[in-house]
Protein backbone atom coordinates (compact mmCIF):
# COMPACT_ATOMS: atom_id res chain seq x y z
CA UNK A 1 0.00 0.00 0.00
CA UNK A 2 1.52 3.89 -0.70
CA UNK A 3 0.71 6.59 1.32
CA UNK A 4 -0.05 9.46 0.67
CA UNK A 5 -0.25 13.08 2.06
CA UNK A 6 -2.95 15.09 1.25
CA UNK A 7 -3.21 19.34 1.94
CA UNK A 8 -5.85 20.68 3.24
CA UNK A 9 -6.68 24.30 3.41
CA UNK A 10 -7.24 24.55 7.28
CA UNK A 11 -7.56 22.26 10.22
CA UNK A 12 -11.57 22.08 9.54
CA UNK A 13 -11.13 20.78 6.14
CA UNK A 14 -8.20 18.09 7.80
CA UNK A 15 -10.76 17.06 9.92
CA UNK A 16 -13.49 16.58 7.66
CA UNK A 17 -11.27 14.53 5.05
CA UNK A 18 -9.66 12.26 7.78
CA UNK A 19 -13.59 12.29 9.09
CA UNK A 20 -14.43 11.03 5.52
CA UNK A 21 -11.67 8.63 5.25
CA UNK A 22 -12.40 6.92 8.42
CA UNK A 23 -15.93 5.91 7.09
CA UNK A 24 -14.71 4.31 4.61
CA UNK A 25 -12.08 2.73 6.90
CA UNK A 26 -9.01 4.01 6.22
CA UNK A 27 -6.86 5.21 9.05
CA UNK A 28 -5.65 8.73 8.90
CA UNK A 29 -3.62 11.33 10.81
CA UNK A 30 -3.26 15.10 10.47
CA UNK A 31 -0.14 16.75 10.51
CA UNK A 32 0.83 20.45 10.39
CA UNK A 33 1.82 20.23 6.88
CA UNK A 34 5.58 20.90 5.66
CA UNK A 35 5.48 24.47 4.38
CA UNK A 36 7.33 23.71 0.97
CA UNK A 37 4.07 21.23 0.30
CA UNK A 38 1.91 24.24 0.33
CA UNK A 39 3.16 26.29 -2.55
CA UNK A 40 4.26 29.52 -0.18
CA UNK A 41 1.13 29.73 1.29
CA UNK A 42 1.82 29.22 4.57
CA UNK A 43 0.28 26.77 7.18
CA UNK A 44 -1.24 24.02 6.22
CA UNK A 45 -2.64 20.73 7.79
CA UNK A 46 -1.76 17.26 6.34
CA UNK A 47 -3.57 14.10 5.92
CA UNK A 48 -1.46 11.17 5.97
CA UNK A 49 -2.92 7.74 5.18
CA UNK A 50 -1.99 4.50 3.15
CA UNK A 51 -4.34 3.07 0.45
CA UNK A 52 -4.12 0.78 -2.77
CA UNK A 53 -6.71 2.86 -4.98
CA UNK A 54 -5.56 6.89 -4.94
CA UNK A 55 -8.02 7.17 -7.82
CA UNK A 56 -11.18 6.04 -5.37
CA UNK A 57 -10.33 7.97 -2.45
CA UNK A 58 -9.75 11.13 -4.92
CA UNK A 59 -13.42 10.72 -5.78
CA UNK A 60 -14.55 10.18 -2.87
CA UNK A 61 -12.98 13.49 -1.46
CA UNK A 62 -14.44 15.53 -4.52
CA UNK A 63 -17.84 13.54 -4.20
CA UNK A 64 -18.28 14.81 -0.72
CA UNK A 65 -17.24 18.44 -2.27
CA UNK A 66 -13.94 18.52 -0.11
CA UNK A 67 -11.69 19.43 -2.94
CA UNK A 68 -9.96 21.05 -4.64
CA UNK A 69 -6.75 18.79 -2.84
CA UNK A 70 -3.34 18.74 -3.49
CA UNK A 71 -1.64 15.38 -3.06
CA UNK A 72 1.58 13.69 -2.74
CA UNK A 73 2.54 10.11 -2.37
CA UNK A 74 5.43 9.93 0.02
CA UNK A 75 8.35 7.25 1.41
CA UNK A 76 11.64 7.57 2.72
CA UNK A 77 11.24 11.27 3.41
CA UNK A 78 10.44 12.36 -0.02
CA UNK A 79 7.03 13.58 -1.38
CA UNK A 80 5.99 13.52 -4.61
CA UNK A 81 3.11 15.30 -5.90
CA UNK A 82 0.22 13.46 -8.07
CA UNK A 83 -1.77 14.90 -10.79
CA UNK A 84 -4.76 14.95 -9.31
CA UNK B 1 -32.82 33.78 44.12
CA UNK B 2 -35.35 33.29 41.61
CA UNK B 3 -33.81 34.52 37.79
CA UNK B 4 -35.53 35.05 35.61
CA UNK B 5 -33.38 36.79 33.06
CA UNK B 6 -32.66 34.44 31.03
CA UNK B 7 -33.44 36.67 27.76
CA UNK B 8 -30.11 37.96 28.82
CA UNK B 9 -28.37 35.38 29.93
CA UNK B 10 -29.54 31.97 30.92
CA UNK B 11 -27.57 31.84 34.43
CA UNK B 12 -28.74 28.07 35.29
CA UNK B 13 -26.59 25.96 32.72
CA UNK B 14 -26.56 22.57 32.96
CA UNK B 15 -23.94 20.70 34.94
CA UNK B 16 -22.23 19.24 31.63
CA UNK B 17 -21.62 22.73 30.98
CA UNK B 18 -19.45 23.76 33.63
CA UNK B 19 -17.26 20.36 33.49
CA UNK B 20 -16.61 20.84 30.13
CA UNK B 21 -15.22 23.92 30.61
CA UNK B 22 -13.27 22.64 33.22
CA UNK B 23 -12.25 19.82 31.13
CA UNK B 24 -10.99 21.99 28.39
CA UNK B 25 -8.76 24.50 30.52
CA UNK B 26 -7.10 20.91 31.74
CA UNK B 27 -6.50 18.95 28.49
CA UNK B 28 -6.79 21.61 25.16
CA UNK B 29 -4.58 24.54 23.66
CA UNK B 30 -5.50 25.84 20.73
CA UNK B 31 -7.57 24.32 17.65
CA UNK B 32 -5.09 25.12 14.47
CA UNK B 33 -2.12 25.73 15.99
CA UNK B 34 -0.34 22.66 15.74
CA UNK B 35 -0.59 18.80 15.43
CA UNK B 36 0.54 17.90 18.28
CA UNK B 37 -2.46 16.51 20.89
CA UNK B 38 -3.48 19.02 23.07
CA UNK B 39 -4.54 21.15 19.96
CA UNK B 40 -5.95 18.66 17.91
CA UNK B 41 -8.29 17.66 21.05
CA UNK B 42 -9.33 21.26 20.77
CA UNK B 43 -9.61 21.12 17.59
CA UNK B 44 -11.73 17.46 17.67
CA UNK B 45 -13.84 19.12 20.13
CA UNK B 46 -14.68 23.08 18.18
CA UNK B 47 -15.34 20.63 14.98
CA UNK B 48 -17.79 18.57 17.12
CA UNK B 49 -19.51 22.01 18.15
CA UNK B 50 -19.41 22.66 14.68
CA UNK B 51 -20.96 19.70 13.78
CA UNK B 52 -23.85 19.91 16.39
CA UNK B 53 -25.13 23.72 15.27
CA UNK B 54 -24.86 22.46 11.62
CA UNK B 55 -27.52 19.27 12.53
CA UNK B 56 -29.55 21.52 14.95
CA UNK B 57 -29.87 24.53 12.32
CA UNK B 58 -30.19 22.13 9.22
CA UNK B 59 -26.65 24.05 7.84
CA UNK B 60 -25.14 22.25 4.53
CA UNK B 61 -21.18 21.97 5.95
CA UNK B 62 -19.84 22.67 9.42
CA UNK B 63 -17.83 25.47 8.15
CA UNK B 64 -20.46 28.03 7.46
CA UNK B 65 -20.86 27.30 11.50
CA UNK B 66 -18.16 30.58 12.55
CA UNK B 67 -18.02 31.05 16.05
CA UNK B 68 -18.18 34.76 17.52
CA UNK B 69 -17.89 36.30 21.00
CA UNK B 70 -21.35 37.01 21.15
CA UNK B 71 -24.12 37.69 18.85
CA UNK B 72 -23.80 41.21 18.40
CA UNK B 73 -20.31 40.01 17.31
CA UNK B 74 -22.39 38.01 14.65
CA UNK B 75 -24.38 40.41 13.69
CA UNK B 76 -22.32 43.27 12.62
CA UNK B 77 -20.22 40.95 10.74
CA UNK B 78 -23.58 39.81 9.03
CA UNK B 79 -24.40 43.48 9.05
CA UNK B 80 -21.53 44.77 7.42
CA UNK B 81 -21.44 42.11 5.05
CA UNK B 82 -24.26 43.05 3.07
CA UNK B 83 -24.63 46.39 3.56
CA UNK B 84 -22.82 48.81 2.51
CA UNK B 85 -21.92 52.56 3.95
CA UNK B 86 -25.00 54.96 3.37
CA UNK B 87 -27.04 51.63 1.96
CA UNK B 88 -30.73 50.31 2.40
CA UNK B 89 -31.79 48.12 4.98
CA UNK B 90 -35.30 46.94 5.68
CA UNK B 91 -35.68 45.99 9.44
CA UNK B 92 -38.70 45.14 11.75
CA UNK B 93 -39.64 47.43 14.37
CA UNK B 94 -38.45 44.90 17.30
CA UNK B 95 -35.06 45.05 16.28
CA UNK B 96 -32.16 45.35 19.20
CA UNK B 97 -29.33 47.94 19.41
CA UNK B 98 -27.20 44.89 18.10
CA UNK B 99 -28.24 45.84 14.93
CA UNK B 100 -29.58 49.38 15.09
CA UNK B 101 -26.62 50.53 15.79
CA UNK B 102 -24.03 49.19 13.13
CA UNK B 103 -26.85 50.61 10.44
CA UNK B 104 -26.20 53.69 12.66
CA UNK B 105 -22.43 53.78 11.82
CA UNK B 106 -22.68 52.83 8.47
CA UNK B 107 -25.31 56.26 7.99
CA UNK B 108 -27.37 53.56 6.36
CA UNK B 109 -30.88 54.45 5.35
CA UNK B 110 -33.28 52.20 7.10
CA UNK B 111 -37.17 51.10 6.83
CA UNK B 112 -38.84 49.92 9.68
CA UNK B 113 -41.47 47.31 8.86
CA UNK B 114 -43.56 48.49 11.48
CA UNK B 115 -46.36 46.28 12.94
CA UNK B 116 -48.50 45.46 16.30
CA UNK B 117 -47.44 43.28 18.64
CA UNK B 118 -48.05 39.46 18.10
CA UNK B 119 -49.55 40.44 14.42
CA UNK B 120 -47.54 38.04 12.21
CA UNK B 121 -49.65 39.10 9.09
CA UNK B 122 -49.35 42.85 9.82
CA UNK B 123 -45.59 42.34 10.26
CA UNK B 124 -45.47 40.06 7.32
CA UNK B 125 -47.25 43.07 4.94
CA UNK B 126 -44.85 45.78 6.62
CA UNK B 127 -41.67 43.94 5.09
CA UNK B 128 -43.50 43.32 1.79
CA UNK B 129 -44.28 47.15 1.71
CA UNK B 130 -40.81 48.26 2.90
CA UNK B 131 -38.49 46.15 0.58
CA UNK B 132 -37.89 48.08 -2.60
CA UNK B 133 -35.20 47.62 -5.52
CA UNK B 134 -32.11 48.34 -4.11
CA UNK B 135 -32.61 46.94 -0.54
CA UNK B 136 -29.11 45.96 0.22
CA UNK B 137 -30.64 43.52 2.93
CA UNK B 138 -33.62 42.54 5.38
CA UNK B 139 -32.49 42.17 9.12
CA UNK B 140 -35.24 40.59 11.71
CA UNK B 141 -35.10 39.05 15.25
CA UNK B 142 -36.91 35.67 15.41
CA UNK B 143 -38.21 36.28 18.59
CA UNK B 144 -38.23 39.95 20.27
CA UNK B 145 -35.88 40.05 23.17
CA UNK B 146 -38.42 42.76 25.08
CA UNK B 147 -41.67 40.45 24.28
CA UNK B 148 -40.95 37.40 23.53
CA UNK B 149 -43.43 38.09 20.22
CA UNK B 150 -42.37 35.49 17.32
CA UNK B 151 -42.05 36.89 14.52
CA UNK B 152 -43.36 35.02 11.40
CA UNK B 153 -39.67 34.65 9.93
CA UNK B 154 -40.52 31.94 7.68
CA UNK B 155 -42.94 34.00 5.63
CA UNK B 156 -40.05 37.35 5.57
CA UNK B 157 -37.73 34.95 4.59
CA UNK B 158 -40.16 33.47 1.80
CA UNK B 159 -40.65 36.96 0.91
CA UNK B 160 -36.59 37.79 1.14
CA UNK B 161 -36.38 34.65 -1.72
CA UNK B 162 -38.85 36.47 -4.11
CA UNK B 163 -37.54 39.56 -3.94
CA UNK B 164 -33.93 38.23 -4.01
CA UNK B 165 -33.17 40.21 -1.45
CA UNK B 166 -30.19 38.63 1.56
CA UNK B 167 -31.76 38.08 4.74
CA UNK B 168 -30.06 38.78 8.20
CA UNK B 169 -31.97 36.47 11.00
CA UNK B 170 -31.03 37.57 14.43
CA UNK B 171 -31.95 34.14 16.49
CA UNK B 172 -30.79 35.16 20.00
CA UNK B 173 -33.83 34.55 21.73
CA UNK B 174 -34.86 31.74 19.78
CA UNK B 175 -31.86 29.78 19.41
CA UNK B 176 -32.07 26.46 21.46
CA UNK B 177 -35.73 27.04 22.04
CA UNK B 178 -37.43 27.52 18.26
CA UNK B 179 -36.69 25.31 15.26
CA UNK B 180 -34.82 26.84 12.57
CA UNK B 181 -34.19 25.42 9.39
CA UNK B 182 -31.20 27.26 7.32
CA UNK B 183 -32.29 25.02 3.93
CA UNK B 184 -35.85 26.00 4.23
CA UNK B 185 -35.09 29.51 5.16
CA UNK B 186 -32.16 30.59 2.78
CA UNK B 187 -30.92 33.28 4.81
CA UNK B 188 -27.44 34.84 3.80
CA UNK B 189 -26.79 34.36 7.98
CA UNK B 190 -28.46 33.36 11.41
CA UNK B 191 -26.59 34.96 14.32
CA UNK B 192 -27.26 34.42 17.81
CA UNK B 193 -25.64 33.67 21.21
CA UNK B 194 -24.08 30.72 22.82
CA UNK B 195 -24.94 31.83 26.18
CA UNK B 196 -28.88 32.31 26.10
CA UNK B 197 -30.87 29.41 24.88
CA UNK B 198 -28.12 27.19 23.92
CA UNK B 199 -26.84 27.38 27.54
CA UNK B 200 -23.50 27.74 26.59
CA UNK B 201 -20.97 30.38 28.81
CA UNK B 202 -20.73 34.07 28.47
CA UNK B 203 -18.34 35.34 25.47
CA UNK B 204 -20.06 32.91 23.11
CA UNK B 205 -21.67 33.22 20.13
CA UNK B 206 -22.42 32.00 16.63
CA UNK B 207 -22.80 32.79 12.69
CA UNK B 208 -24.19 30.54 10.74
CA UNK B 209 -23.21 31.81 6.84
CA UNK B 210 -26.01 31.06 3.81
CA UNK B 211 -24.08 29.46 0.94
CA UNK B 212 -23.76 32.43 -0.88
CA UNK B 213 -23.16 35.10 1.15
CA UNK B 214 -20.86 37.87 0.88
CA UNK B 215 -18.22 37.44 3.74
CA UNK B 216 -16.36 40.61 5.25
CA UNK B 217 -14.21 39.75 8.09
CA UNK B 218 -14.81 42.53 11.37
CA UNK B 219 -11.54 41.32 12.31
CA UNK B 220 -8.20 40.38 10.60
CA UNK B 221 -5.20 38.10 11.88
CA UNK B 222 -4.29 34.52 12.11
CA UNK B 223 -6.18 31.81 11.42
CA UNK B 224 -3.14 28.99 11.11
CA UNK B 225 -3.78 28.78 7.58
CA UNK B 226 -2.53 30.56 4.50
CA UNK B 227 -0.40 32.57 6.90
CA UNK B 228 2.49 33.38 4.11
CA UNK B 229 -0.60 35.79 2.91
CA UNK B 230 -1.82 39.30 3.85
CA UNK B 231 -4.93 38.89 2.69
CA UNK B 232 -7.60 36.68 5.10
CA UNK B 233 -8.45 33.45 3.90
CA UNK B 234 -11.41 33.41 1.37
CA UNK B 235 -13.11 30.00 3.10
CA UNK B 236 -14.90 29.07 6.17
CA UNK B 237 -14.36 29.24 9.12
CA UNK B 238 -11.01 30.64 8.81
CA UNK B 239 -12.06 33.89 6.98
CA UNK B 240 -14.51 35.08 10.07
CA UNK B 241 -12.11 34.06 12.67
CA UNK B 242 -8.88 35.53 13.22
CA UNK B 243 -6.87 34.79 16.51
CA UNK B 244 -7.50 32.44 18.99
CA UNK B 245 -10.39 30.10 19.53
CA UNK B 246 -12.45 30.53 23.25
CA UNK B 247 -11.46 26.92 23.88
CA UNK B 248 -13.30 26.52 27.38
CA UNK B 249 -16.30 28.76 26.03
CA UNK B 250 -16.39 26.93 22.80
CA UNK B 251 -16.00 23.45 25.13
CA UNK B 252 -19.11 24.57 27.23
CA UNK B 253 -21.36 25.64 24.24
CA UNK B 254 -20.75 22.16 22.74
CA UNK B 255 -22.11 20.98 26.22
CA UNK B 256 -24.97 22.98 26.25
CA UNK B 257 -26.23 22.48 22.67
CA UNK B 258 -25.89 18.64 23.34
CA UNK B 259 -28.15 19.48 26.41
CA UNK B 260 -30.46 21.44 24.26
CA UNK B 261 -31.05 18.50 21.62
CA UNK B 262 -31.30 15.88 24.15
CA UNK B 263 -34.55 17.68 25.85
CA UNK B 264 -35.15 18.84 22.63
CA UNK B 265 -36.60 21.97 21.29
CA UNK B 266 -40.49 21.16 21.70
CA UNK B 267 -39.93 20.32 25.32
CA UNK B 268 -37.86 23.10 26.23
CA UNK B 269 -40.31 25.74 24.15
CA UNK B 270 -43.35 24.22 25.84
CA UNK B 271 -42.21 24.34 29.17
CA UNK B 272 -41.27 28.10 28.83
CA UNK B 273 -43.94 29.36 27.22
CA UNK B 274 -45.96 27.43 29.91
CA UNK B 275 -44.70 29.49 32.31
CA UNK B 276 -45.02 32.89 30.76
CA UNK B 277 -48.55 32.18 29.99
CA UNK B 278 -48.79 31.38 33.49
CA UNK B 279 -46.74 34.08 34.21
CA UNK B 280 -49.49 36.78 31.99
CA UNK B 281 -52.20 35.23 33.85
CA UNK B 282 -50.97 35.78 37.16
CA UNK B 283 -50.51 39.47 36.46
CA UNK B 284 -53.15 40.21 34.48
CA UNK B 285 -55.01 39.50 37.64
CA UNK B 286 -53.01 42.06 39.57
CA UNK B 287 -54.75 45.80 39.43
CA UNK B 288 -53.12 48.24 37.92
CA UNK B 289 -50.61 45.81 36.02
CA UNK B 290 -50.50 45.96 31.81
CA UNK B 291 -49.33 43.03 30.67
CA UNK B 292 -47.82 42.66 27.12
CA UNK B 293 -48.80 38.58 26.47
CA UNK B 294 -50.32 37.96 22.48
CA UNK B 295 -53.14 35.75 21.81
CA UNK B 296 -52.43 31.48 22.02
CA UNK B 297 -49.60 29.76 23.00
CA UNK B 298 -47.59 30.49 19.28
CA UNK B 299 -46.98 34.32 19.42
CA UNK B 300 -44.99 34.37 22.41
CA UNK B 301 -42.34 32.49 24.03
CA UNK B 302 -40.96 32.56 27.29
CA UNK B 303 -39.97 36.41 27.40
CA UNK B 304 -42.68 38.53 29.00
CA UNK B 305 -42.99 42.56 29.38
CA UNK B 306 -44.96 44.48 32.10
CA UNK B 307 -45.49 47.01 33.71
CA UNK B 308 -47.69 49.39 36.18
CA UNK B 309 -49.05 52.66 36.66
CA UNK B 310 -48.09 52.89 40.07
CA UNK B 311 -44.51 52.09 40.39
CA UNK B 312 -41.70 52.80 37.26
CA UNK B 313 -40.58 49.97 35.99
CA UNK B 314 -37.00 49.97 37.72
CA UNK B 315 -37.83 50.86 41.21
CA UNK B 316 -40.50 47.65 40.72
CA UNK B 317 -37.03 45.91 39.51
CA UNK B 318 -35.28 47.15 42.16
CA UNK B 319 -37.98 45.92 44.50
CA UNK B 320 -38.32 42.47 43.22
CA UNK B 321 -34.10 42.17 43.82
CA UNK B 322 -34.77 42.93 47.37
CA UNK B 323 -37.25 40.09 47.49
CA UNK B 324 -34.96 37.31 45.63
CA UNK B 325 -36.15 37.95 41.77
CA UNK B 326 -33.80 38.89 39.00
CA UNK B 327 -35.69 40.40 36.31
CA UNK B 328 -34.31 42.84 33.89
CA UNK B 329 -36.00 46.58 33.47
CA UNK B 330 -35.68 49.47 30.83
CA UNK B 331 -35.13 49.53 27.54
CA UNK B 332 -33.71 46.22 26.97
CA UNK B 333 -31.02 47.58 24.86
CA UNK B 334 -34.03 47.72 22.37
CA UNK B 335 -35.28 51.19 22.16
CA UNK B 336 -36.67 50.35 18.55
CA UNK B 337 -38.77 47.45 19.70
CA UNK B 338 -40.25 50.05 22.84
CA UNK B 339 -41.35 52.78 20.30
CA UNK B 340 -42.92 50.36 18.54
CA UNK B 341 -44.71 48.93 21.20
CA UNK B 342 -45.39 52.32 22.65
CA UNK B 343 -43.75 51.50 25.64
CA UNK B 344 -40.56 53.55 25.28
CA UNK B 345 -41.24 56.74 28.03
CA UNK B 346 -41.85 53.93 30.60
CA UNK B 347 -39.74 51.02 29.59
CA UNK B 348 -40.66 47.79 30.89
CA UNK B 349 -40.08 44.81 33.49
CA UNK B 350 -39.24 41.83 31.43
CA UNK B 351 -39.10 38.33 33.16
CA UNK B 352 -37.82 35.26 31.01
CA UNK B 353 -37.96 31.70 31.65
CA UNK B 354 -35.31 29.35 31.03
CA UNK B 355 -36.17 25.34 31.08
CA UNK B 356 -35.20 25.42 34.53
CA UNK B 357 -37.49 27.77 36.07
CA UNK B 358 -40.76 26.20 37.64
CA UNK B 359 -44.37 26.90 38.19
CA UNK B 360 -43.79 27.72 41.86
CA UNK B 361 -41.13 30.37 40.92
CA UNK B 362 -43.84 32.08 38.75
CA UNK B 363 -46.59 32.31 41.61
CA UNK B 364 -43.34 33.76 43.34
CA UNK B 365 -42.90 36.33 41.27
CA UNK B 366 -46.53 37.18 40.81
CA UNK B 367 -47.07 37.00 44.65
CA UNK B 368 -44.30 39.47 44.73
CA UNK B 369 -45.34 42.19 42.07
CA UNK B 370 -48.71 41.98 44.20
CA UNK B 371 -47.24 42.94 47.64
CA UNK B 372 -44.88 45.61 45.93
CA UNK B 373 -47.94 47.59 44.22
CA UNK B 374 -50.06 46.64 47.76
CA UNK B 375 -47.48 48.54 50.14
CA UNK B 376 -47.27 51.20 46.90
CA UNK B 377 -51.08 51.82 47.45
Amino acid sequence: MEQYLVIARSVTHAQRLERLLARAGIRAQIYHAPLELNGGRGCAYAVQFRCRDLRSVLHMIYGADLGPVQVYSCGEGQYREVQV
Amino acid sequence: MIYLDSAATSFQKPDSVRAAVVRAFAEMSSPGRGGYPAAMRAADMVLECRTELQELFRVQTPEQVVFTMNATHALNIAVKSLVPPEGHAVISGYEHNAVTRPLHALNASVTVARAPLFDPEKTVAAFREAIVPGTDAVICNHVSNVFGYAQPVEEIAALCRERQVPLIIDASQSAGILLLDCRVLGAAFVAMPGHKGLCGPQGTGVLICGESAPLRPLLEGGTGSRSAEQEMPDFLPDRLEAGTQNVPGIAGLLAGVRFVRARGLARICTHERYLAASAAAGLRSVPGVQVFAGEGLFAQTGVLSFRSEKIDPDTLGNRLSQRGIAVRTGLHCAPLAHKTAGTFETGTVRASFSFFNTEAEVFRLVEAVEEILREKS
